[in-house]
């Protein structure tokens, strides 16, 4: 074991000799790197991305005094007193608006088209409450 | 909607809904942020955040919402038309591969590993394992279904393909996987996960290791294929993007391979049929399935009991993100054992593990508030489930697909011996134990490989 240590290092550890004491088969000759690269073109790998239509914002009014406005509530999980808090907190400073607090049917991820016809027929505005 | 609206948002996901605003067609849209998270905060704590500052603008909330419902629009906020992407160009300007290969990790063109650069010879090269034109479409993808669908080619997947250094005749299985138009990487706060499972004929034409370390980061086949299907959802589907079309708080590690693996046919017991049999293909038919969950386990159990009621138990007892579907990943040597205890097909033995395991209590009831309050009302049999404790076991299973309301958990059906199950059963390795896989995996869909081919 001690002579095979001697020879390995002696050899250098570089190259064939290294490679044949560890049963390998013999490596090509060390060729330096190329300092410069040469250029080269390669593919795009993305894909094609759609135009996306506009969708316009729907008009403000110049005030909220007499209006509507639901607090659409998403029900995402242990967020009722946040809802609460928003509520109370609107109410407070905004006095003259009545403040609707609605919790959307089914899970998050639904849609609920009844409320949105209810908010669109009363001429309302909304606050969308997202959790998490 | 059509009337005036704000978002409350949490502050975290700023990237995200400025994103997403921008993908639904309203760049600008008025957005106000909460501190961040909402949930399971206290009252008084809710009061704070609502008296203080959006976290992103320093405004104070109450009167940025005031004022995002009330402010004049911009002409351009009002008016309809066209948000233009930046054209896609088919090569990229030219420079050394060093910077090359910088650039590619800088944008999110891979995984994060080396890859190899898409010359046009490599493609060429590539495209050589389809008869499919290059400019055939192949599909769309997109990240989750608030993001806008990307589309690509057959040039285009072969651009991600040989990336990945994977070899021409694994093109027609890259193809089939992209074709399915499922992302990889589903964009969601929990980190999900995919698996894909090849059958057929192809598996030995282009060398898969069907044997030992099937799942495992040995045979260039199984691993090509396997990352390819993410660059793909990166690069083609549009995902992958950390904070905008990436959420998993914590990623997976599952998305480096998506597990591909093929399926051990000659390790099949007799009467079972190869996955893609049983998804109606024929059997002399290439077919990649592909799954979807969130987390695997790799389990061996020396114990008295036999197989099928260790993995019935394991079942009944499982606990992650996604619990009401299951796929079992068995060695040949679990699989014959199972079979020799009287299940004569995969079917079979996933009846009779859907129909014997319940539900632990606490995991039940939390997951079932409907049925919590039937129990709370005292209406049987919920009532008499309920005194029993959440350490008891509620005889519902967990992995028979029911019908019912959506979010009100697995209470819609009580009866349900015939309806369809959850659970997957599939067969690779290399017979060295007796060693079994599973997971939250549900099937998402086969594709037809020999039509890409």
């Amino acid at each position: 074991m001690k002579g095979s240590r001697r020879f390995f290092l002696k050899s250098g550890a570089t190259g064939m000799g290294a490679a044949a004491l560890a049963g390998l088969p013999a490596l090509p000759a060390f060729a330096a790197a190329p300092e410069k690269q040469e250029k080269i073109v390669v593919m795009n790998p993305r894909g094609i991305q759609p135009d996306i239509r506009k969708i316009p914002m729907a008009a403000r009014p110049a005030t909220l005094d007499g209006k509507t406005v639901y607090i659409v509530d998403v029900k995402y999980p242990n967020t009722k007193p946040f809802a609460d808090a928003l509520l109370a907190g609107l109410q407070a400073k905004y006095p003259k608006t009545t403040w609707i607090w609605r919790p959307k049917a089914a899970g998050y991820m639904d849609d609920d088209a009844a409320l949105w016809k209810e908010i669109k027929e009363k001429n309302a505005a909304a606050i969308v409450m997202l959790g998490h | 909607m059509g009337v005036p609206t704000v978002p409350l948002i949490t502050a975290r996901f700023k990237e995200l809904v400025t994103t997403i605003s921008y993908k639904k067609g309203i760049p600008n849209m008025r957005i106000t942020y909460t501190p961040h998270p909402i949930t399971d905060r206290p009252r008084d704590l809710c009061d704070k955040y609502v008296q203080g500052a959006d976290p992103n603008t320093g405004q104070p909330l109450l009167e940025e919402i005031y004022g995002g419902l009330t402010r004049p629009l911009s002409t351009e906020d009002a008016a309809p038309g066209f948000l233009k992407r930046d054209p896609r160009t088919r090569l990229l300007p030219s420079d050394t591969p060093e910077n090359l290969l910088a650039y590619f990790h800088q944008q999110g063109f891979t995984d994060g590993n080396a890859i190899i650069l898409p010359t046009e010879r490599k493609v060429e090269e590539m495209l050589k394992g389809t008869s499919r034109q290059p400019d055939e479409w192949v599909g769309q993808m997109r990240p989750s279904p608030p993001h806008e669908a990307w589309y690509y080619t057959v040039e285009m997947v072969a651009v991600n393909a040989v990336m990945v250094g994977a070899k021409p005749e694994y093109f027609p299985v890259i193809l089939a996987i992209a074709s399915k138009g499922l992302t990889s990487m589903f964009s969601s706060t929990s980190s999900f996960a995919r698996m894909v499972v090849v059958n057929g004929p192809v598996v030995k034409e282009i060398g898969m290791n069907t044997s030992i370390g099937a799942l495992g980061p040995n045979n260039q086949a199984n691993s090509c294929i396997g990352r390819c299907w993410t660059l793909i959802s990166k690069n083609l589907g549009g995902s992958g993007k950390p904070g905008e079309t990436y959420l998993g708080s914590q990623g997976n590690q599952l998305n480096y391979n998506n597990l591909c693996c093929p399926e051990t046919e000659d390790g099949l017991p007799a009467g079972w049929e190869p996955l893609h049999v049983q998804k109606g293909f024929k059997k002399t038919e290439s077919v990649v399935s592909l799954f979807s969950g969130w987390s695997f386990n790799d389990i061996a159990w020396y114990s008295p009991l036999p197989q099928h009621e260790v993995i019935r138990g394991w079942l009944e007892h499982f606990f992650s993100f996604g619990t009401t579907q299951a796929t079992l990943v068995l060695d040949p040597l679990v699989a014959a054992d199972v079979a020799a205890k009287g299940y004569p097909t995969k079917e079979a033995f996933a009846k009779y593990l859907a129909e014997n395991t319940g539900t632990p209590g606490w995991l039940y009831w939390s997951q079932n508030t409907e049925a919590l309050k039937q129990a709370q009302a005292g209406v049987e049999p919920y009532a008499g489930w309920l005194k029993q404790g959440p350490g008891a076991v509620v005889p519902v299973s967990r992995y028979l697909r029911r019908a019912g309301p959506r979010g009100g958990g697995f209470i819609a059906s009580l009866t349900g011996k015939d309806d369809p199950t959850t659970i997957e059963v599939v067969v690779t390795g290399g017979g060295t134990n007796t060693f079994w896989s599973g997971g939250d995996f549900g099937y998402a869909g086969s594709a037809s490989v020999d039509q890409w081919r």
